[in-house]
């Protein structure tokens, strides 16, 4: 029984990783929020795209994208975590399942890929409220070790939506 | 005079489609920044009081030996029951915390079960996250549930209060 699911669950990743990257995404959500709330919205497509609210939500948003397709330790900052930061730390003493915030980062990537796009299309709060709520996620995932995509993931997968099954053996 | 007439309205109607918004003074913007970041806190607190803590099942569950993989017998004092899943952060350190509460004391037991493909185990039993924690009484009787990982000194306080209620029974 424990050497199937050994063979066929992903390997698991350093959960400071994510925290780190978290921490990273927070900040840059905040400057992404005060810079939505303060420039004005441009009166065209290039201007809109120029506003810096629009360019630290876009960096967010590929930044979600690679950690969404090639899962946490693909993000940049989890990149950065594991070139600089962990060398630094002691060993970690657990590992986590990467599918959970791999889940996470999907639902950053939603979030922020909304609003790059309703910004662009000229939604006057677009910018603003995702970047809110990318900030309220990341803070409570990197202050709190309270990872919400990754809970979403959990009750989905307990329902049954999200393929559990197909790894039984 | 009709051009400017109609130039008027043109730009009118540019102003009624187009976007547009000003941008917020500094004072309320950041204002309204501390605000979401108050949020994220308060919902930080609720959520770090909430988990680990002890809880009162809300509906009445009897577990036999037998009736899950693993709890071949029930103690004579309590038995706790882990829910765990693999690569789950907090569940290895709940392990060893349980395992040294039960190792001191012979009238406790301690059964830890896999999650990881019993989601049927994890829907009838109303477990929403890793780990959880049963304190069963001598009968099989569910006493105490923990979602998350708990702290040392509420279990045994969930154990102390098993074992007086079923000295008072006795």
């Amino acid at each position: 029984m424990t050497t199937t699911t050994s063979t066929t669950s992903p390997k698991g990743i350093d959960p400071r990783g994510p925290r780190f990257t978290a921490g990273v995404t927070l900040v840059l959500a905040i400057a992404a929020l005060i810079s939505a709330l303060l420039v004005p919205i441009g009166a065209t497509v290039g201007a809109r795209a120029a506003e810096p609210g629009f360019i630290l939500l876009a960096i967010l948003a590929i930044a979600f994208a690679a950690g969404t397709l090639g899962g946490p330790p693909r993000n940049p900052f989890g990149i950065v975590f594991r070139s600089l930061v962990r060398p630094r730390l002691k060993p970690p003493t657990e590992l986590e399942d990467p599918r959970p915030p791999r889940f996470a980062q999907g639902i950053g990537l939603v979030l922020s890929v909304a609003g790059v796009v309703l910004h662009l299309a000229g939604v006057p709060w677009a910018l603003a409220i995702a970047a809110g709520f990318i900030v309220i996620a990341s803070f409570l995932n990197a202050v709190v070790d309270f990872c919400l995509g990754c809970q979403l993931y959990l009750l989905l997968a307990r329902a049954g939506i999200l393929g559990r099954e197909s790894s039984a053996a | 005079m009709t051009p400017p007439a109609v130039t008027g309205r043109h730009t009118a109607s540019i102003a009624a489609i187009r976007p547009y918004r000003d941008g917020m003074d500094l004072p309320v913007a950041l204002a309204v920044t501390a605000a979401v970041l108050g949020v994220a806190a308060i919902a930080g607190v609720l959520l770090t009081r909430a988990r680990g803590r002890a809880r009162t099942p809300s509906s009445a569950l009897r577990l036999d030996a037998g009736a899950l993989p693993g709890l071949d017998s029930l103690a004579p004092g309590a038995t706790l029951v882990q829910f765990s899943t693999e690569f789950c952060t907090s569940c290895a350190p709940t392990r060893r915390l349980l395992g040294g509460i039960v190792e001191a004391r012979d009238d406790l037991e301690l059964v830890d079960v896999d999650l990881t493909h019993r989601a049927d185990l994890a829907r009838d039993l109303h477990i929403l996250q890793t780990p959880t924690i049963f304190v069963l009484d001598a009968d099989g009787v569910l006493r105490t549930r923990f979602g998350g990982a708990p702290r040392r000194e509420h279990v045994l306080a969930a154990i102390d209060a098993v074992i007086t209620s079923e000295r008072q029974s006795a």
